[in-house]
């Protein structure tokens, strides 16, 4: 039964902005608030750029400078497998003896998967296996580079008007003196960083290559709108009757990864360098602390900081569902595991029946009301043979089974709905946490360097919802 | 419940797939030309010719049930390809009226591992990938290539120099066809004879004549 395995079968609420549903492998545990936080209730930011082919580091400043591209890997414009370099042997004359005919090597792109070869563009083979090949160049990049500096300067004159006004009128509300122009136009270029969010009525100093320096001068750039033409130039005439050779033409996914050109013709299909990736780190917005963090090294899968909840929270796991019936009782087998060393005590609570989080459920549930006990996650118990199994006083109505730190335990299930395609229940679940980052408090008596304060445990209430599937026919 | 008459015996409820006295002796209806390397433990049943210079892999199988195989030269047909001239599905085998028809395989042709082939009409310079599907009724011409896990099953010439790939089996036309593995079986040619044992060529028998 993989499928009560499924990571949506058992969500948790997180109360942030939006109340979000997820499971729990995919959501972060800030200590600091003690709060459980999805990915969109914190914010994310870049941590640096690498190449997904051959792992290179890049810093952000290169990467914006290269149009977030590799310089050395080329993506295959038919399939975007990456291509590889193939060499073949070609007879070419010496050069200091015309007679004689030596191998030279000459290179060629290669697709592994669909089998494109960078000749069925017409691309000569190059005598240098790497740094030979060259994107074709957009006609339009002298424009577009004007437009762009044009609108940068724009952007920066109005941000100086608007420092201007702000430095006049300091008691006037701030909306006023921005336009809705103003705001569109500089938001177009802001980075999203956190400062821009965190205080949205100030002006935005954050925005790092595109203000001119101080020193420079304001250069007055012009630029002419884009000319209207009266003519177009006319369809070909066997436009309508001329039979299609589909492999000549592209895909729209082909065409529209190659933004400036969009060949509609297969032979005009250039490769493209290859996307960067990028690995980011996530913030909780409350409190400022970093929730993930991961090694600068490409190579390296590994977290500096890594606060993710399936290490802090119990975690709730479908195990068996009998037939269940509508308006009748049945018991389904939960397991619940404890993630930290420590013993961890778990209540669990129906949801009371104006509980504004308790929308989905379609069946009433009965939870044990007495409290659970999980024994610690102890990551040498299999090796430890002489360990004493400890003793717990188990009620076998409410725990079926109790493995090191994890216990089956049973819910009785009531579905209330006929014809119910998925029954959903909810409870509550309360269990103690110790705090093991908390901040050291000072004592009160204001003694120079305090102990460090015990770590004192809280209690967390989170609520779970489980889809049990459908009724029994 | 199935009755079959064979040698003058009626059995009931049993299937008798190809003839007792063939299977006896594998080897005697198998017609392997001088230049060939074909391994023991690969199994060929049937009516099959094979050409000069076409390496089999051992586990590799090339079965002959409803009509003579004919592989041309410089083929590569690695272990667990499944090379099968069979009855199609909805005709019994003793059924009257059918006509055995003849699979004709060109040169230069790569099987690779695992893929399963009962196309009738194969050319030359193809590449059949890992565990690709060839239907019956399909004709490879030239050059093509069938990538893996992709299954070709319409009534169709495919068109030389085609590539099907993909989860989808999309198709592209390249611009020439794949290249040609020489080298591959040039090592093989010497590298197998010492690790394998070969099965007996026939000496003096080239390939038939290909229309």
């Amino acid at each position: 039964m993989a499928s009560l395995l499924q990571p949506d079968r058992v969500v948790y609420l997180v109360r942030g902005e939006k109340k979000i549903r997820a499971p729990l492998s995919q959501l972060y545990f800030c200590r600091y608030c003690s709060e459980l936080r999805s990915l969109e209730c914190v914010s994310h930011e870049v941590d640096s750029h690498y190449c997904p082919s051959c792992l290179e580091n890049m810093p952000s400043a290169e990467a914006k400078l290269k149009k977030n591209r590799c310089a050395n890997c080329f993506d295959c414009p038919c399939c975007m497998h990456t291509l590889s370099t193939r060499a073949t042997n070609i007879p070419a004359p010496l050069p200091d003896d015309p007679t004689k005919t030596a191998m030279k090597k000459a290179y060629y792109l290669a697709c592994g998967f669909c089998r494109w070869t960078s000749r069925d563009v017409g691309m000569a083979d190059k005598s240098v296996a790497s740094g030979g090949w060259q994107e074709p160049e957009n006609p339009h990049t002298q424009r577009i580079n004007k437009l762009i500096e044009y609108y940068q300067q724009l952007a920066h004159r109005e941000k100086q008007d608007r420092d201007r006004k702000k430095m006049a009128r300091r008691r006037q509300c701030m909306p006023l003196a921005f336009s809705q122009h103003t705001i569109h136009v500089v938001e177009k270029y802001g980075l999203g960083t956190r400062l821009q969010r965190q205080r949205p009525g100030a002006p935005i100093s954050s925005l790092s290559g595109l203000s001119l320096k101080e020193g420079e001068e304001q250069k007055d750039i012009t630029i002419e709108p884009a000319p209207a033409l009266d003519e177009v130039e006319p369809l070909p005439e066997d436009c309508y009757s001329r039979p299609i050779s589909l492999p000549e033409v592209t895909t729209l996914r082909q065409r529209l990864l190659q933004p400036d050109f969009q060949p509609a013709g297969a032979s005009q299909l250039h490769p493209r360098h290859k996307h960067l990736l990028m690995k980011r780190s996530l913030r909780c917005r409350k409190c400022e602390h970093n929730l993930s963090k991961p090694e600068f090294n490409p190579t390296s899968i590994k977290f500096k900081i890594q606060l993710v909840a399936v290490s802090y929270i119990p975690e709730v796991r479908i195990m068996s569902i009998p037939n269940l019936r509508n308006m009748k009782e049945s018991q389904v087998l939960l397991t619940l595991t404890n993630p930290v060393e420590n013993i961890t005590h778990v209540t669990l609570a129906p949801c009371e029946d104006d509980d504004p989080d308790d929308i989905n459920s379609t069946a009433k549930v009965v939870v044990p009301g007495k409290q659970l006990v999980l024994a610690g996650k102890d990551a040498a118990a299999e090796y430890d043979e002489l360990a004493e199994p400890q003793d717990f006083q188990d009620d076998p109505d409410v725990v079926a089974f109790r493995k090191s730190n994890k216990i089956g335990f049973f819910i009785k299930v009531i579905p209330q709905k006929e014809e119910d395609a998925d029954v959903t229940v909810s409870f509550k679940i309360r269990h103690d946490f110790r705090n093991l980052a908390a901040p050291v408090r000072p004592s009160e008596e204001g003694g120079a360097a305090a102990a460090p304060a015990p770590a004192e445990s809280i209690w967390l209430t989170h609520h779970v919802e489980l889809r049990l599937g459908p009724l029994a026919p | 419940m199935i009755m079959r008459k064979h040698a003058g015996r009626i059995f009931i409820g049993c299937h008798i797939s190809g003839r007792l006295d063939e299977e006896n002796a594998q080897n005697s209806s198998a017609k392997i030309a001088a230049g060939a390397v074909v391994c023991v433990e690969s199994e060929i049943r049937g009516d099959v010719t094979i050409g000069a210079r076409t390496v089999v892999h051992p586990k590799a199988r090339i079965i002959a049930e409803a009509g003579p195989i004919i592989i041309g030269e410089g083929n590569l047909i690695e272990e667990q390809a499944l090379i099968i001239n069979s009855y199609p599905e909805n005709i019994m085998p003793d059924a009257e009226g059918v006509e055995p028809k003849t699979m004709v395989i060109g040169t230069n042709n790569v099987f690779e591992v695992g893929c399963v082939s009962q196309a009738l009409k194969i050319g030359d310079n193809n590449v059949i990938e890992s565990k690709s599907d060839l239907g019956r009724n399909v004709i490879l011409t030239s050059g093509c290539i069938v990538g893996a896990c992709c299954q070709v099953n319409a009534c169709e010439v495919v068109p030389e120099n085609t590539v099907v790939y993909g989860s989808n089996c999309i198709r592209r036309v390249q611009s020439e066809k794949p290249q040609s593995q020489t080298l591959q079986l040039d090592f093989l040619m010497k590298i197998l004879p010492n690790y394998h044992h070969l099965k007996k060529t026939v000496k003096g028998s080239g390939t038939p004549v290909r229309n």
